[in-house]
């Protein structure tokens, strides 16, 4: 397709349209970046940990026991797990779903997931099946143009990781096992796992440090890349992620390569120094999200941390403080004060990231929670990530405090990674 | 007008012979207003418009459940030269509002060779679509009946309307009728029969990397 059978005048004329279209699509794509992350948030609540074991005993949503014969629950036709009457969705005995599958289906119709989808059995998908014919014309008629747009930015790693290995296990389970039975598995491995080598799986500082710097290696094209196949992250690649999120909790960077990371190897893992730095993840982090758009700056206030693990497990001893950056670049580092001996640290401290509005697209805030040791030691306390392009600054509920889950380190394929089979 | 505030995003297509009245009838339906002057479409362009839609019952009777929807509504060149361009547009809609003149026999005679446009453009074999009668107020040129278009529209199994952009005569109505029909296929879609829908659902999880792999899967 192109159009050089336009007059020069006629082509600026479509163009302009297409730029139209464009800011459109832009605003589209936020609004399915921010469904998809609530459904996620939904699938983290019900989300499993170490505490309780996985079975059937329990409602596979909102984890409160079922009977023998009493309230015993019934299997979702949609991820054939055994869910309690009160985590159900849908009229009737037999038309019901759990309200996981009930999302999730919600999601496909309202992000028009279901459009792509029945267009891919008629076209083949040759390269970005978000991607429209608009789209493409523009990229290719890449004229400089007045109206500004934004253009889309790189997805956040974490989706990126998933992708690379996404492929057999897509294939390997029919969908309607769904996305949890993916994770089934998983939990298996974390517990003949956690048996044997969990300490040997924590994550210590030098190596954090190395996989830092493979990020900022990445190259443009690395990142354009990445861009063409991730503008939005796909349902499927969500549950991936949730695999991770859903043994949040659980013992440390452990569930990370149960997740499925084969393709990583773990050589350098279990390193001396990791046996003595290393923590289990807990707690949670209250941070509020402001942007003030008089002096473009993004203001983050951290305002406390509860149940943090202990820094330093064999003295009890635990010196937080909270570190901040933007991602994907890893820009505008910031750190709160470090508190003195204390697992539920009070900061209340803002801190002011400079950075124009529509930059903040595609970005992600990444705030570490860490004890700092002796020797200028510190050691990884948990981190939260959040989606900045999805956050409606000017809504007041998306001011509040809110008090967000530690999860372990999810940002580089390497870390939590072992060799599995 | 355009912010994030709404539950779907609907792209409708309108499409049929230069001059039958696409850009009218569309600036009829978003803006409420009638421009009586020809301005051919410069290959592609479109509206905008939100709308509340209530969601109905199979049997007809609402649920109560409003959504907020959000309508692109492209319009695109009748002319012969832009063709390439606009049939390319096609696969990117949802819907399709297939318009033809009433005054004009030629029009309406084009309507089978769109269809087939259609079929081989859009994202599936048997879109929603509606045909649209434009100019009905023009009763004295009248030169397709409406027994005419009626049975063609049956033959095709899609609904019918007579509108007048001049009027706005059933114009909302059509558009309306069409949101309906692409709201149903949307549910019906991910409802599918187990045994299909694993496998439609089992490729859809998969990203553009293996879009190779990805016609096998099906």
């Amino acid at each position: 397709m192109d159009l050089s059978f336009l007059q020069a005048l006629e082509r600026e004329r479509v163009l302009e349209v297409l730029q139209r279209d464009k800011q459109l699509r832009i605003i589209e794509e936020d609004r399915i970046r921010r469904m998809k992350y609530d459904l996620q948030e939904l699938r983290r609540k019900g989300a499993k940990s170490f505490t309780r074991q996985y079975g059937e005993r329990t409602c596979a949503r909102c984890q409160r026991p079922l009977g023998k014969f009493w309230n015993s629950g019934a299997v979702c036709r949609g991820c054939s797990h055994r869910i309690c009457s009160r985590c159900r969705v849908g009229v009737g005995a037999a038309e019901w779903k759990c309200t996981v599958c009930h999302a999730y289906r919600e999601v496909k119709i309202r992000s028009g997931e279901w459009f792509l989808e029945q267009r891919a059995l008629k076209f083949a998908v040759t390269t970005d099946k978000f991607e429209t014919v608009g789209e493409k014309l523009l990229k290719t008629y890449n004229v400089l143009s007045h109206i500004s747009v934004v253009p889309p930015t790189p997805p956040p790693h974490m989706e990126f990781r998933f992708l690379s290995r996404s492929g057999d296990l897509k294939y390997s389970k029919p969908f309607n096992k769904s996305m949890e039975d993916l994770m089934v598995p998983a939990v298996v491995q974390l517990k003949k796992i956690s048996t044997s080598q969990t300490d040997l799986l924590r994550v210590d500082d030098g190596r954090r440090n190395s996989s830092f710097s493979t990020q900022k290696s990445l190259s443009d094209t690395d990142i354009n890349k990445s861009k063409l196949l991730f503008k939005v992250p796909s349902l499927p690649n969500l549950f991936k992620k949730n695999k991770d999120s859903d043994h949040e909790g659980s013992s440390t960077g452990a569930e990370e390569e149960t997740s499925g990371g084969s393709e990583y190897s773990g050589g350098q893992r279990g390193s001396i120094s990791s046996l003595f730095e290393n923590v289990s993840i807990s707690g949670e982090l209250e941070l509020a999200l402001n942007y003030n758009s008089k002096s473009s700056c993004l203001e983050i206030t951290v305002s406390a941390c509860r149940n943090l693990t202990y820094g330093n497990a064999k003295k009890k001893k635990c010196h937080p403080f909270v570190k901040l950056c933007v991602l994907p670049e890893k820009s505008g580092k910031m750190k709160t004060a470090v508190k003195r001996y204390t697992t539920d640290p009070v900061f209340n401290e803002v801190l002011k990231y400079h950075i124009e509005r529509p930059l903040l697209f595609g970005k992600r805030l990444q705030a570490s929670v860490w004890h700092s040791g002796t020797l200028k030691r510190k050691v990884f306390l948990g981190e939260v990530l959040i989606p900045l392009d999805g956050w409606r600054f000017e809504d007041k509920i998306a001011q509040r405090f809110n008090w967000y889950p530690l999860c372990p380190k999810t940002e580089s394929p390497e870390e939590g990674a072992v060799e599995q089979d | 007008m355009t912010d994030g505030d709404y539950d779907y995003l609907i792209k409708l297509l309108a499409l049929g012979d230069s001059g039958v009245g696409k850009t009218t009838f569309l600036y009829r339906y978003t803006d409420n207003k009638f421009n009586p002057k020809f301005i051919t479409t410069v290959g592609i362009d479109f509206r905008e418009k939100r709308v509340v839609y209530t969601q109905t019952n199979p049997n007809g009777t609402t649920t109560g459940k409003t959504f907020k929807v959000h309508l692109q509504l492209w319009d695109t060149a009748g002319q012969e030269r832009f063709r390439s361009l606009t049939t390319a547009f096609f696969r990117d809609a949802m819907g399709f509002l297939l318009m033809f003149d009433l005054t004009s026999q030629q029009s309406f005679l084009n309507v089978r060779n769109w269809m087939s446009q259609l079929q081989a453009n859009a994202y599936c074999e048997n879109p929603d679509i509606v045909l649209v009668g434009n100019k009905a107020d023009l009763a004295d040129q009248r030169e397709v009946q409406e027994k005419q278009a009626k049975e063609l529209a049956d033959k095709y199994g899609i609904p019918y309307f007579e509108t007048s952009a001049a009027t706005g005569a059933e114009v909302d109505k059509s558009v309306i009728t069409l949101l309906d029909l692409v709201m149903k296929r949307m549910e019906q879609c991910v409802d599918k029969p187990p045994a299909d829908s694993a496998n439609g659902n089992g490729a859809t999880k998969l990203t553009d990397s293996q879009s190779s792999e990805k016609k096998c899967a099906c």
